[in-house]
């Protein structure tokens, strides 16, 4: 066999000329990530998508570099270190083990370029998450099998349909979902969140071209969820969205607040029983409602001292906070400005549980 | 005792005699290497079954409209084809079939450390596939391999099916966890330190512990799930007041390491393949060897990567967010240490070799999509779109099941004494190669243009880029059908290949092909790493290995 | 190139048993830990669970449900504790060949272990019935009590019965003195639920 230990490790002309074809490869790659943007494809449809695009601008150009360097040296090493015909049938390498400058350099470089990604992504990660401005509307927007529906301020009840916004006009968008998980996707806004039950989660972002654009379920919501992706999101000039956003108003004035009635006729309040309500209370009502004040929100308000809080002596339906009125609350539902409070047959009450819970939250002071 | 050798008693010499009924020695057998055999044809057979479902997928989405299966059809479809893909082949295939079939004899060891647990885990195996796989027949599990709740308490009773049988097969992962773990630690061959291991049993060593750790929490997390679906308990049901992010979290703790469980041993498998076929020593063996570690210890805390999206706190999303990009640090010293072999070698085109070059193409691409996935803002835009998608059939299928392949191909002379045929091999490997990224790279701009996963019918825009890739995909299922009609017919009709057909330099091939029951006549001592083609094998004691002497295994019993 | 001398395995003391014993041992004895190891995975994801609930919830104990009963737990945790005591010794006279006394401290802790058992019982009985706190219908808290707690009674469970077998074993004469690998495997056992009981006590009693 041949002596071959610490051969001369010297990297030939041919290395050089690979390195250099691949350097100039890298850079048209890198010149054709930023001459053919993403919104190139895509268009932008709103403010902070430009800051996206640009981190993908950036990630695919030094990727595809890195791409390219990773795969020529594989593609030429392979073919200028064949097995020839002319080899002796037990030829071997060169038999080097490490170089352990070569060895440094190539993780300080991928760890300098970490760093770098790490520094930008988090300041175009502030840009979406942190800096945008929170002065705008505030919207919501509720998952559905499978279908969105919308609120805005001052509209009863939910919009259906389309999502309605106006150029310009910075929205604060809160998403949640009334069943399973699903995503509230607009591609052209770049932006996404989960419409998680029981969780508000927020998007911020300012609409920057007129247009109709498609919002699109991105998680599993059963049978239907590939279909979940036919309503759209109509960004308006300023002029055309209030129209649509008084005509809206008018059109939705004279819905009830409640949600469709299950029993009817006034609950028999008499004979409460305190004890089972709590029980009742803590396997339905306390994932949304603390005993607490009414400032501690979980979905709904905290409900200690519903029926006497000086701080919020009216019930959120605007009426007095008579045991009375809360059984009409826990009977019908009721829709506000702070979410959805379900109805008697979708908390599966019967009227006695009724008459227990509200006697025990009459217990709590 | 005749064997009585260079080394002493103890367990290395303690040996029982080869049983000889049929049942213990191919069914019930407590022997690694018909364990790792076993491990293998059932992960096979599991392949093609979830490939067959894989193949439905991709004629479903031949039109935007659909029309070859109902919706629900559909989402149970690629629900069992993600699941089964992921722990009934390629979990199985890199840990129970190659590590058991190639570590013990790569450490110099008789066995492992717990030959019986190991029947027992393998036996799980098939069980649990095959409650998997009937649970089509009482409607299987439709909210994806990751089942988050709501969708999954919903669904009907095949989902509480398929928590049963992902516990079951974690439980066997598990306890091949702890079995490797003890004889990577405790049962190498003298002489042979950490640093004079073979890269595959670092890799080994590496992932014993993640299927220790990891597969205990995500059973925590199933046995949770189907307390709640069976008996009403709450854990993730908001409307009682658990969390469906609760299981997001537990889920991910453990299918984020999963992911290296899968891709670790494939490295390994790599870092023997390259050397032998390059004839040149490993490039920076250390380094690959603790960056196998560090990627383990580092694949803990990335798990919210997978949630950026459901809610997780906005600060907690930058750590996660800046820990998986370090992530892509070790593993670029792999691939680059990886390149550097090729270099001045006097390289081999194997069908063994081909397959890890390629690997060494297409994981790197999935890694670097991964990266861009874990940048925040960018994830924000593709999470729950087919660039997800691509990226993980870039890592899982161009780099574990490719990993799978390259080993199948260098090791099956080992497991049979016979070659597989190189032609077939290597248009096994053109085929799958280009149908493969014909089949995967298209779904990148996919989903970066607006098609969200799980959908059985989607947007007409994306018809034209979908045919072409259900289209490749049968390129690739073809490839892999000549892979599988090479491998039965190289079984009884291959070329005799001798002990050691590649002039590899491991242990494992200084003895006869198939090995004898307890593999070595004597245990070898160990003086060096095995790498370096010019010196002479690093191994004394192995004399007899290749003689007529008589094999220990019938020196008797204790 | 020169030989690197062998670092020889035998050259370890095994003391007075055989090699063969001692090698099988520590394998045995380093599978059993890492078995533990995950046991307590399993263990501290279901603490991590209940925390995470917890934390999300409203205030715990949750609206409707008094704290838990300390008083008692304590009593019912020094029980516990005290079984682990009496392991300890047990195997400690073991290995100094005092078989009697051996005996007698396995009695204890069996005994002890049962009376926690019981203690447990009663702690659901009353929970269940004079409170209307169980399992399923009272919402995160009942899950998160009864699953860890249950799954911690199941393994003491377990425990009486492993340590009675071992008992009735070293009473066979399956145990020498040299060779008592399963009296080890069960005291570890055995002081690792001591461990996680101190855990979910701290977190479901004192805090
Ligand atoms: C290791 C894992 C692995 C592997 C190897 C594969 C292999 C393949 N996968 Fe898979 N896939 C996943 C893991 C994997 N996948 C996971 C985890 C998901 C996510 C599921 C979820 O959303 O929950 C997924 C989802 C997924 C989707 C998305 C579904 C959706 O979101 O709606 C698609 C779509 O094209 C797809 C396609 C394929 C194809 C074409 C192959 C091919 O490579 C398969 C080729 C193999 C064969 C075909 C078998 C061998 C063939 C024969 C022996 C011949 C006989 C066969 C026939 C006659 C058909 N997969
Ligand atoms: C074998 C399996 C495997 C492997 C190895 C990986 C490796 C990686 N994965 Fe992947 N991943 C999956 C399987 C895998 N993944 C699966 C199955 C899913 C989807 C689950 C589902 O939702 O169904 C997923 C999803 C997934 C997501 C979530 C996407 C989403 O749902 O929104 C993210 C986000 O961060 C991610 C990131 C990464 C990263 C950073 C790596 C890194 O480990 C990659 C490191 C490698 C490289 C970076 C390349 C080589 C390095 C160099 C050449 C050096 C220079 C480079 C740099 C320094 C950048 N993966
Ligand atoms: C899915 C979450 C949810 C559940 C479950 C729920 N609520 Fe509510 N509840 C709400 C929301 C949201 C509101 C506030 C509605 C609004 O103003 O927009 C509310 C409002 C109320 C109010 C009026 C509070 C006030 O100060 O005016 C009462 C009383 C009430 N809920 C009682 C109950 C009781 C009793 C139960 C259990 C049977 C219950 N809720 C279950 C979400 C819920
Ligand atoms: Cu809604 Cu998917
Ligand atoms: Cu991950």
């Amino acid at each position: 066999m041949v002596e071959q230990r610490d051969p001369a490790v010297k990297l030939d002309r041919g290395f050089w000329i690979v390195t250099a074809v691949l350097a100039v490869l890298s850079i048209c790659g890198i010149i054709f990530w930023y001459a053919v943007p993403l919104q190139h494809w895509l268009p932008e449809s709103a403010q902070p998508a430009d800051q996206v695009d640009a981190l993908f601008a950036f990630m695919a150009a030094t990727s595809t570099a890195l791409f390219v360097f990773v795969c020529g040296y594989i593609l030429y090493f392979s073919i200028a270190f064949r097995a020839r015909s002319t080899d002796a049938p037990d030829a071997i390498g060169v038999q080097i083990h490490d170089n352990h400058k070569l060895e440094f350099w190539w993780a300080l470089i991928p760890a300098l370029f970490v760093i770098l990604l790490s520094v930008l992504s988090v300041k175009i990660w502030w840009g979406i998450q942190i800096a945008q401005p929170n002065n705008g509307m505030v919207l919501e927007a509720i998952g559905h099998q499978w279908f969105y529906t919308f609120r805005y301020p001052n509209v009863k009840g939910e919009v259906p349909d389309e999502m309605h916004l106006a150029l310009g006009v910075p929205v604060t968008l809160h998403v949640t979902s009334s069943d399973v998980i699903h995503s509230f996707w607009v591609p052209t806004m770049r932006l996404k969140a989960d419409m998680v039950p029981g969780l508000i989660n927020t998007i911020r972002f300012t609409p920057s071209a007129v247009g109709t654009y498609k919002i699109i379920c991105t998680e599993f919501c059963g049978t239907q969820h590939g279909e979940m992706n036919k309503q759209t999101v109509v960004i308006q000039s300023k002029a055309d969205f209030d129209k649509w956003y008084q005509a809206t108003q008018a059109a939705h004035a004279n819905m009830s607040d409640a949600l469709a009635t299950v029993s009817t006729g006034a609950i028999n309040l008499a004979g409460g029983d305190a004890a089972a309500g709590q029980q009742l209370f803590s396997q339905k009502c306390s994932a949304c409602h603390a005993v607490g004040p009414f400032s501690q929100r979980i979905v709904g308000p905290g409900l200690k001292g519903v029926l006497d809080d000086p701080a919020h002596p009216n019930l959120v339906d605007g009426d007095k906070a008579t045991p009375a009125d809360v059984a009409k609350i826990l009977q019908n539902g009721f829709k506000g400005d702070l979410g959805v409070m379900p109805n008697q047959a979708q908390n599966g009450l019967s009227d006695k549980d009724i008459a227990n819970l509200v006697a025990y939250l009459a217990s709590l002071k | 005792m005749t064997v009585a050798a260079v080394h002493g008693g103890g367990i290395a010499d303690h040996i029982h005699p080869e049983p000889q009924s049929f049942i213990r020695r191919y069914i019930f057998s407590i022997d690694h290497k018909i364990i790792g055999i076993q491990y293998i044809i059932t992960g096979f057979v599991f392949l093609v079954l979830s490939g067959m479902l894989a193949e439905l997928i991709r004629v479903q989405l031949m039109h935007a409209n659909g029309g070859l299966v109902s919706n629900d059809t559909y989402n149970e479809i690629y629900s069992v084809h993600g699941s089964a893909m992921v722990w009934l082949v390629i979990i199985p295939l890199v840990t129970g079939g190659f590590g058991n079939f190639v570590m013990p004899l790569q450490i110099g060891a008789r066995d492992v450390a717990f030959p019986w647990l190991n029947m027992l885990s393998f036996w799980m195996f098939p069980v649990a596939g095959l409650m998997l796989f009937s649970s089509f027949l009482i409607g299987a599990p439709v909210a994806g391999w990751t089942e988050y709740p709501p969708m999954s308490l919903q669904a009907g009773p095949g989902t509480s099916m398929w928590c049963a049988a992902i516990f079951l097969i974690g439980v066997s992962s598990t306890l091949t966890g702890i079995n490797f773990l003890v004889t990577i630690l405790k049962m190498r061959a003298p002489g042979m330190t950490f640093t004079r291991m073979p890269l595959f049993v670092w890799a080994q060593l590496a992932t014993a512990p993640l299927s220790m750790v990891a597969t205990t929490a995500l059973a925590a997390a199933l046995a949770a799930l189907f307390i709640e679906r069976q008996f009403g308990v709450p854990f993730y049901d908001p409307t009682k007041g658990g969390s469906p992010i609760l299981w997001q979290h537990m889920f991910w703790f453990y299918s984020h390491p999963a992911v290296y469980i899968m891709i670790l041993p494939a490295f390994g498998i790599i870092s023997e393949v390259l050397p032998t076929f390059s004839r040149k020593p490993i490039f920076g063996y250390k380094m690959i060897a603790f960056s196998s570690v560090a990627i383990a210890l580092a694949g803990f805390m990335v798990w919210a990567h997978h949630m950026f999206t459901s809610g997780l706190a906005p600060f907690l999303q930058l750590p996660f967010m800046i820990l998986t990009f370090v992530i892509g640090v070790p593993t670029g010293i792999k691939i680059f240490s990886w390149m550097a072999t090729l270099w001045g070698g006097k390289i081999h085109f194997t069908s063994s070799m081909l397959f890890a070059i390629g690997f060494l193409a297409l994981f790197t691409f999935g890694g670097i999509t991964g990266i861009l996935l874990a940048a925040v803002p960018f994830d924000f835009h593709v999470h729950g779109t087919y660039f997800v998608v691509a990226h993980f059939h870039y890592v899982l299928v161009g780099g574990s099941l490719m990993g799978i392949f390259a080993g199948t191909y260098y090791w099956f002379p080992k497991m049979t004494g016979r070659l597989m045929n190189e032609f077939w091999g290597r248009l096994h490997f053109w085929l799958f190669f280009i149908g493969f990224n014909g089949t995967f790279l298209p779904m990148h701009w996919l989903g970066i243009l607006g098609m969200p996963r799980r959908v059985p019918v989607y947007d007409p825009q994306f018809q034209g880029w979908n045919q072409f890739e259900s289209i490749m995909s049968f390129v690739m299922t073809l490839g892999i059908l000549i892979f599988f009609a090479n491998l039965l017919v190289s079984i009884r009709n291959g070329k005799k290949g001798g002990a050691n057909p590649w002039n590899a330099r491991t242990l494992e091939w200084q003895i006869p092909s198939p090995p004898h029951y307890y593999n070595f006549k004597n245990i070898p001592a160990v003086y060096a790493l095995p790498y370096d083609f010019s010196e002479p094998l690093p191994y004394t004691g192995l004399e007899n290995e290749l003689t007529d002497s008589p094999a220990p295994a019938t020196a008797g019993a204790h | 190139m020169a030989v690197a001398t062998l670092p020889h395995a035998q050259t370890a003391d095994h003391g007075e048993v055989d090699r063969l014993y001692a090698e099988t041992r520590d394998l045995r004895l380093n599978g059993f830990l890492l078995f533990l190891v995950s046991d307590v995975v399993l263990f501290s994801s279901f603490i991590f669970a209940y925390l995470y609930m917890r934390n999300t919830g409203q205030g715990w104990p949750p609206p409707g449900i008094n704290r838990l009963d300390v008083a008692f737990a304590a009593l019912n945790s020094v029980v516990l504790f005290g079984s682990g005591a009496t392991m300890h010794y047990a195997l400690e006279n073991w290995k100094h060949g005092n078989f009697g006394r051996y005996a007698g401290l396995m009695v204890a802790t069996i005994v002890l272990g049962a009376m926690f058992l019981c203690g447990q019982g009663y702690e659901y009985t009353t929970l269940y019935f004079r409170e209307h706190v169980s399992w399923a219908g009272s919402g995160i808290f009942g899950a998160s009590f009864f699953t860890l707690t249950g799954m911690h009674g199941f393994h003491v469970f377990v425990g009486v019965w492993y340590l009675t077998v071992l008992l009735l074993q070293s009473v066979h004469g399956v145990y020498t003195k040299q060779k008592y690998f399963g009296l080890t495997a069960g005291t570890l056992y055995w002081h690792f639920v001591d461990v996680i009981w101190v855990v979910l006590f701290s977190i479901f009693y004192l805090i």
